[in-house]
C-alpha cells in the first residue's frame, strides 16, 4: 500500500465522512457540466450533420460553389438575387488552371406542374449531364440527363422521388409525361432518395437538361450557380481569387464597385451554418458558467465550514507529524475529488439529455472524447481553485488551537 | 533527553500580554514517568504543548536528544513529532469514521515512507493496549476507555522516545481511568518515557516523579517513591463490584 494509495484514500474517507456536504458541493457543478457537456454535444451534433450534408452534395474541401447576385454570405438570405452569371462565365472558369470542372445549374422559378390529374408545386432546375455525378446523386430508374439531351435542349424530365409520389402515386413514372408550366415533358429517370436532412426536402425537385431550362422555361440564359471542382484541395483559396478577377472582368465591374456573384467555400458555408446556433450556445455557456462560479463558491464555503468542524482532525494530524503542506495537500484533494466526482455525474447527466434531447426533439447530438476530457478538466480546475482557501485555513491552523 | 532552560511562554492577544510560563528548568531522563499537575491556568498545558513541540516558547532553550529544538522550523518540528513523540488526547482525538487499525495507522501516512511492516506494527500496537478484538472497529462503536487505548496505541506505533499524555483519563470513568494508567505504567516499566498532565492527584500518585507548577513556574519536584498500582487498584475495583 503506498503513500499516495493512502492519501487518495484518505480523502475519500474524508468525502465519505462529509458526504452530505459533499453533495451539496457537486450540485452546482454537475449542473453547470451537464449543461456544458449538452451544449457541446448539440454543437458536435450540428457540425457533423452539416459536415455529412456537405459530403452528400459533393461538397468536398477541393470544390467551391459561385452564387449569382452579390452580398455577404447570410446576410442576403431570402432577399430575391439578381441571376448574373452566364455560360461565358462557366466556360472561362473552366479554362482556368487548376480547375477541374464547372457544374452550372439554373433554377426556374418554382411552377405549377401536373401530371395528368395530379399536379404539385416543386423546384425546378437546370442541370449538365455532370450534375448528378458531381453532387452523388444515383438513379433509382431510367437515367440522368445525357448530352444529346442538352444539344437537342430535349424536354425530357429527372424527378426526385417526393415528385413521384405527389403526382404519380409512388409508381414508376419512367416514359410517362408530365408538364412544366404548359411546357410538356417526358420522365426518364428517377433520382434515388436522399431524404429531408437539413432545412428541405431534397427530393422534392425535378431536373430538365440546362439548355431546355434557359431556352425553353425561361426567357434568359443566365445561370443560378455553379460548382467549381479543384484539382488540388490547397489551390482553392489561389483559384477562388482567380474566378473572382475572372467574373469582375467578364462583368465589367470598374474598381470600388461590390461583386456581383458570391463565392462560397465550404469553410464559410460550415461557419455560417454553425452561426446559426451561437446565440443559443452563448447563452448556455454563459449560464454555465455563472453556475460552475456559483458552484466553486459553494465549494469553497462550505469546505471552509468544514475545515473548522474539522479542525480537531488537522490538530491530530500536525500532532502525529502531518506538515503544514501535507494538511493543505489533503484539503486540496478533497476539493479536487468533489469537482471530479461533480464533473463525472455533470457529464453523465448531460449525456443523457444529449440523447433524450434527440431522441424526444429530434436535435442532432454527437458524443466527443475531447468533450468528456474538457468537462473533467474544467470541473478539475474548479475544486483546485476554490479548494486554495479552506486549504489554506486548514494548513495555517495552529495545531494547539486546533486541537482545543 | 529533554532538557528545558528558562523556557517562557508569553501569549499576545490584541495588546493584552499573558505571561503563561515565567522560566521553567526541567530536566526529564530516559525511562521516567512524569506527572505535571497544578491549578487550572497554571501553564500545565501550555508547558505539555511545548514539550510536544506543538508550540514554540517565547524564550529560554529546549534541547530533545541534545539538539535544541527552538530554532527548527516547522516542518522540522513536524518531522521530530512523527518520528520521537506520541500524543494522547483528554478527548481521544480519533478520526471518527477510521477504524481502530486505520487511525492507529495514521501516524505513519506522515513518516515520509510507508513501511512494509505498517499494518503488523499497528495490529501489535492495539494488541499491546488489549484490543486486538477491536481492529475494525470505529471509535463510535468503542467505550470511552477502548477509544482511549487506540488513542495510545496510535502514540505507540512509531516507537517514540517519548510518550505526551494530556488529562488522559480526564474524559473517562474510575475504571476506564485504571485501565489506561495501567497500561501506560506497563509501556514505563518496558522503558517508556512518559510525561503526563493531569490535575487529578490520584493519577499523579501513579506516576514516578511529579512536578507541580504554580502561576508559570515549577512549585515542587519529588520523586514518588511507591507509585499507586493502578493495576491493584483495579483488580480491588473489581472484586468489589463481584
Amino acid at each position: 500500500m503506498s503513500l499516495a494509495w493512502r492519501l487518495l484514500k484518505a480523502a475519500l474517507s474524508s468525502l465519505w465522512a462529509f458526504r452530505s456536504y459533499a453533495a451539496l458541493m457537486m450540485i452546482g457543478l454537475i449542473i453547470g457540466i451537464a449543461s456544458l457537456t449538452v451544449i457541446h454535444q448539440i454543437g458536435q451534433g450540428a457540425q457533423q450533420q452539416v459536415a455529412a450534408r456537405m459530403a452528400s452534395m459533393g461538397f468536398g474541401a477541393d470544390a467551391f460553389y459561385i452564387s449569382s447576385g452579390g452580398g455577404r454570405l447570410g446576410v442576403r438570405r431570402g432577399m430575391k438575387r439578381a441571376v448574373t452569371l452566364t455560360p461565358v462565365d462557366a466556360a472561362s472558369i473552366s479554362r482556368l488552371d487548376g480547375v477541374a470542372q464547372v457544374v452550372p445549374h439554373k433554377n426556374v422559378a418554382r411552377t405549377q406542374v401536373t401530371a395528368g390529374s395530379n399536379h404539385t408545386n416543386t423546384r425546378v432546375r437546370g442541370a449538365p449531364p455532370g450534375w448528378a455525378a458531381a453532387r452523388n446523386w444515383s438513379m433509382l430508374h431510367g437515367r440522368f440527363i445525357s448530352r444529346a439531351d442538352i444539344g437537342q435542349s430535349a424536354r425530357v424530365a429527372v424527378v426526385g422521388t417526393t415528385v413521384v409520389r405527389e403526382l404519380y402515386g409512388g409508381a414508376n413514372p419512367v416514359g410517362r409525361r408530365l408538364r412544366i408550366g404548359r411546357t410538356p415533358f417526358i420522365v426518364v429517370g428517377v433520382l434515388e432518395s436522399k431524404g429531408s436532412s437539413g432545412w428541405r426536402d431534397r427530393d422534392d425537385i425535378i431536373l430538365v437538361p440546362l439548355s431546355t431550362a434557359t431556352k425553353r422555361l425561361s426567357r434568359d440564359d443566365k445561370i443560378s450557380g455553379m460548382r467549381v471542382t479543384m484539382t488540388d484541395a490547397s489551390r482553392v483559396e489561389e483559384i477562388k481569387g482567380e474566378v473572382t478577377a475572372v467574373l469582375r472582368e467578364n462583368h465589367s465591374l470598374g474598381p470600388g464597385v461590390p461583386d456581383d456573384f458570391l463565392i462560397i467555400t465550404p469553410d464559410e458555408l460550415m461557419k455560417l451554418i454553425t452561426r446559426q446556433s451561437r446565440s443559443l450556445v452563448v447563452m448556455l455557456t454563459f449560464v454555465s458558467a455563472v453556475s460552475l462560479f456559483v458552484s466553486g463558491v459553494v465549494i469553497m464555503n462550505i469546505m471552509l465550514v468544514a475545515v473548522s468542524e474539522r479542525a480537531y482532525e488537522i490538530g491530530v494530524r500536525r500532532a502525529v507529524g502531518a506538515r503544514r503542506r501535507d494538511i493543505l495537500y489533503q484539503i486540496l484533494m478533497e476539493s479536487l475529488m468533489v469537482a471530479a466526482a461533480g464533473g463525472v455525474c455533470g457529464l453523465l447527466l448531460g449525456i443523457l439529455l444529449s440523447y433524450l434531447a434527440t431522441l424526444l426533439l429530434g436535435i442532432p447530438t454527437a458524443f466527443s472524447p475531447s468533450g468528456f476530457l474538457w468537462a473533467l478538466g474544467f470541473s478539475a480546475a474548479v475544486g483546485l481553485f476554490f479548494g486554495v482557501a479552506p486549504a489554506k485555513k486548514a494548513a495555517g491552523l495552529h495545531p494547539v488551537e486546533a486541537l482545543r | 533527553m529533554i532538557k528545558l532552560k528558562g523556557i517562557t511562554k508569553t501569549y499576545y492577544r490584541g495588546k493584552v500580554e499573558t505571561p503563561v510560563l515565567l522560566g521553567i528548568d526541567l530536566h526529564v531522563r530516559p525511562g521516567e514517568f512524569l506527572a505535571i499537575m497544578g491549578p487550572s491556568g497554571s501553564g500545565k498545558s501550555t508547558l505539555l504543548h511545548i514539550l510536544g513541540l506543538l508550540d514554540r516558547p517565547s524564550g529560554g532553550s529546549y534541547l530533545l536528544d541534545g539538539s535544541e529544538t527552538s530554532t527548527l522550523n516547522d516542518d522540522e518540528l513536524a518531522r521530530l513529532r512523527n518520528a520521537k513523540l506520541g500524543f494522547v488526547f483528554q478527548a481521544f482525538h480519533l478520526l471518527p469514521k477510521s477504524t481502530a487499525l486505520d487511525n492507529v495507522l495514521l501516524p505513519f501516512t506522515y513518516a515520509g515512507h510507508f513501511p512494509q511492516d505498517a499494518a503488523h506494527r499497528a495490529r501489535h500496537a492495539l494488541a499491546r493496549v488489549g484490543l486486538e478484538h477491536r481492529l475494525h472497529h470505529r471509535p463510535g462503536e468503542m467505550s470511552g476507555g477502548e477509544c482511549q487505548r487506540v488513542a495510545i496505541a496510535r502514540a505507540l506505533v512509531n516507537d517514540p522516545e517519548v510518550i505526551f499524555a494530556d488529562e488522559p483519563t480526564g474524559n473517562l470513568d474510575q475504571r476506564s481511568s485504571l485501565e489506561v494508567i495501567s497500561i501506560l505504567q506497563g509501556l514505563n516499566a518496558e522503558g517508556r518515557t512518559i510525561v503526563l498532565v493531569t490535575h487529578d492527584t490520584a493519577v499523579g500518585c501513579m506516576c514516578r516523579r511529579l512536578v507541580r507548577l504554580i502561576y508559570g513556574r515549577v512549585d515542587s519536584d519529588e520523586i514518588i517513591a511507591e507509585p499507586t498500582q493502578a493495576m491493584r487498584q483495579l483488580q480491588t475495583l473489581m472484586e468489589a463490584a463481584k
